[in-house]
C-alpha cells in the first residue's frame, strides 16, 4: 500500500467516499448500525447510568457514539473489500488503473465519517428528548481528539478489511468481536472494573485511546498530559496499523493477480 | 391417524432441515462465535454496565436478566432467518406449491430454535454461576428449566412474526436488530421496569421475555411454583399470540403472493 497515492489521487478518494455515502444511506443494516443502535444504547445507558456520575449524560453521549463508530468499523469497513467480492466487482476494481488501496481508503474514510453521525444523534437525543444540559468542557481539544480518532479508526479499518477477505475463519468471529471492544475500550464504563490482565489488551486498541481522549475532553475529567498521551497512542497505533495494512494489501493483491484465488477461496 | 402421522413427520422434517439449512455454514468455530462467545460478551457488557451504574450488590439482577435475554438470539434471529430464508434461497415458491399443512410447516421452523435457545440460556446461567458468582442455592432448578423453556417458546413466537415480516420486506435485518435491542430495554433485562415511564411499562407488558425474566428472578430469590405460575402462563399466552398472528400473516402472504405472482418480489 503506497500512502502517497492517497494525496496523488485525492479526487478519487473523495469521489469514492461520496459514492459510498450515497450507496450506504440506502442500506438499512448500515442505518441501523450508525443511527438506531447508538440511540438505543444511549437510551439504555442513560437509564442505567443516571445515578453513576454527575456528568453521566455527556459520558453516555460520547460512549454510545463510540459504540456506533466501532460497530460501523467492524461490520461496514471490515466488509468494505468483501462486499466487492460478493458483488463480483473486486477483480474489476483491482484491474482499473487507480490503485486499489486508494479506493479502499476512500470507502473507509466515508464509513468513519458517516459513523460520526452516531455521536451527533446521541447528543441530539440526550439534549432535546431527555433534556439534559450538555456542554463540552474542552471543545477545542475534543474536536482535535475526534480528528485524530478518525485517523486511528480509518487505519484500524484498513487492517481489518484485508484480513476478513483473506481469512474467512477470522471473519466467522466478526459477530463476536463487537462487544469485547465495547468492554475493553471503556466506552461506557471504566476499564478499572475489569480484571487487571485485560488492561494491556485495552492499551493495544486504538478505540480505547479514542475513548480516553474523547471522554476526558468532553467531561473535563482528564488532564492535558493524559489527553496528549492518548493522541500519541492513537497516532502511534494508527501508524502501526497502516504498516500492517500495507503488508496485507500486498498479499491480497498477489492472491488476486497472481494466484487468482481471492474470489474462489 | 395416518394424517396425524404425516403431519408430525412433516413437522419434524421441516424443523430439522430448516435448522440444518440455516446453519449450512455450521462449523464448530462459527457456532461457537455466534451462539457462545457473542452472547457471553453481550452479557458481560451489560452486566458490567449495570453494576457500574448501580453497584456490585445488584449484579444478580443483571446476570439473571441478561442470561434469560439470550433467548432472543435464537428466538428472534434464528427463527426469523429460518422463515425468511425460504425467500432468500428461492424455495418459497416450492413451499407454497406443496399441499403440506401450513401450520406444521410454519411452526416447525421454530421448534429446534426453542431447544437451541433454551440450551443457550442454560449456558448463560452457567456463565453467570462460574464467572459472576450467581447463587442458585435457593433456586428450584426444575422450575427454572421450565421458565427457560417457556421464555424461549414465547420469544420464538415473536420470531415467527418477524419471520413473516421478512417475507414482505427487504429490511428484515434492520427490523430484527431493532426488535432485539428494544427487548434489551423493554423486557426488564437491564432496567427495573417499575422505574420506567408508564408508557414504557405498558409496552413491556405486551412483549415476550418480560414475564420470563421476572419469573427467573423470583426463582433465583427462592420463589415457588405458586409465585411464578401466573407469570409463566401469561408468558406462554403471549408467545402463542405472537406465533398465531405470525401464522395468519404467513397465510395472508401466501394468498397475496399467489394472486399477484410476486412471491420473490414482495
Amino acid at each position: 500500500m503506497n500512502y502517497s497515492n492517497i494525496i496523488k489521487y485525492w479526487r478519487v478518494v473523495l469521489t469514492v467516499a461520496e459514492l459510498t455515502l450515497r450507496h450506504q444511506m440506502n442500506d438499512s443494516f448500515i442505518l441501523f448500525t450508525i443511527l438506531v443502535q447508538p440511540i438505543l444504547v444511549a437510551v439504555l445507558a442513560l437509564f442505567m447510568l443516571k445515578d453513576a456520575a454527575a456528568n453521566a449524560a455527556m459520558f453516555v453521549v460520547v460512549g454510545s457514539g463510540l459504540t456506533g463508530l466501532w460497530s460501523s468499523l467492524l461490520f461496514i469497513s471490515g466488509n468494505s473489500i468483501n462486499v466487492e467480492r460478493f458483488q463480483g466487482t473486486l477483480e474489476s476494481l483491482i484491474g482499473v488503473p487507480t490503485p486499489f488501496d486508494v479506493i479502499v481508503f476512500g470507502k473507509n474514510f466515508a464509513n468513519v465519517l458517516q459513523s460520526l453521525l452516531s455521536m451527533t444523534i446521541a447528543y441530539l437525543l440526550t439534549a432535546f428528548i431527555f433534556k439534559f444540559d450538555l456542554s463540552l468542557q474542552q471543545p477545542l481539544l475534543f474536536f482535535l481528539s475526534l480528528i485524530i480518532a478518525v485517523f486511528a479508526f480509518i487505519s484500524f479499518g484498513l487492517t481489518i478489511a484485508p484480513i476478513f477477505v483473506m481469512y474467512r475463519e477470522v471473519q466467522h468471529w466478526q459477530n463476536a468481536m463487537e462487544y469485547p471492544v465495547y468492554i475493553l475500550s471503556g466506552f461506557l464504563f471504566p476499564i478499572l472494573l475489569l480484571p487487571g490482565w485485560t488492561t494491556p489488551i485495552s492499551y493495544a486498541l486504538p478505540p480505547y485511546w479514542a475513548a480516553v481522549a474523547l471522554h476526558g475532553t468532553s467531561t473535563g475529567g482528564a488532564e492535558l498530559n493524559s489527553v496528549l498521551f492518548a493522541w500519541a497512542m492513537m497516532i502511534g497505533l494508527g501508524m502501526i496499523d497502516l504498516l500492517i495494512a500495507s503488508r496485507l494489501f500486498k498479499v491480497m493483491l498477489y492472491k488476486t493477480r497472481v494466484d487468482a484465488t481471492l474470489d474462489v477461496q | 391417524m395416518n394424517g396425524l402421522a404425516k403431519n408430525l413427520r412433516l413437522f419434524w422434517q421441516g424443523t430439522l432441515l430448516s435448522y440444518r439449512a440455516l446453519f449450512h455454514w455450521l462449523k464448530p468455530t462459527t457456532y461457537a462465535a455466534s451462539k457462545i462467545l457473542m452472547p457471553l460478551t453481550q452479557m458481560m457488557f451489560f452486566i458490567a454496565l449495570g453494576t457500574y451504574g448501580s453497584g456490585r450488590d445488584n449484579s444478580e439482577f443483571f446476570v439473571v436478566g441478561n442470561a434469560v435475554q439470550i433467548a432472543a438470539v435464537s428466538g428472534i434471529f434464528g427463527v426469523t432467518m429460518s422463515v425468511g430464508g425460504e425467500r432468500w434461497s428461492g424455495t418459497l415458491v416450492y413451499l407454497f406449491g406443496t399441499p403440506a399443512n401450513r401450520m406444521m410447516i410454519f411452526f416447525g421452523r421454530a421448534f429446534i430454535h426453542i431447544i437451541d435457545g433454551a440450551i443457550g440460556v442454560v449456558l448463560a446461567f452457567t456463565w453467570g454461576v462460574v464467572l459472576f458468582g450467581l447463587d442458585l442455592s435457593q433456586t428450584n432448578l426444575a422450575l427454572l428449566a421450565l421458565t427457560i423453556l417457556v421464555t424461549t417458546f414465547s420469544t420464538s413466537g415473536l420470531g415467527l412474526l418477524m419471520g413473516c415480516l421478512s417475507l414482505v420486506t427487504a429490511n428484515v435485518m434492520f427490523v430484527n436488530n431493532t426488535v432485539s435491542f428494544l427487548l434489551l430495554i423493554f423486557s426488564g433485562a437491564n432496567l427495573d421496569l417499575k422505574t420506567l415511564p408508564v408508557w414504557m411499562q405498558v409496552i413491556s407488558n405486551w412483549l415476550p421475555l418480560t414475564r420470563g425474566i421476572a419469573a427467573a428472578r423470583l426463582l433465583v430469590a427462592g420463589a415457588n411454583i405458586q409465585s411464578i405460575a401466573p407469570l409463566l402462563v401469561q408468558e406462554l399466552l403471549i408467545g402463542l399470540a405472537y406465533g398465531m398472528v405470525g401464522y395468519f400473516l404467513f397465510k395472508q402472504v401466501e394468498i397475496t403472493a399467489k394472486r399477484r405472482g410476486s412471491l420473490e418480489t414482495v
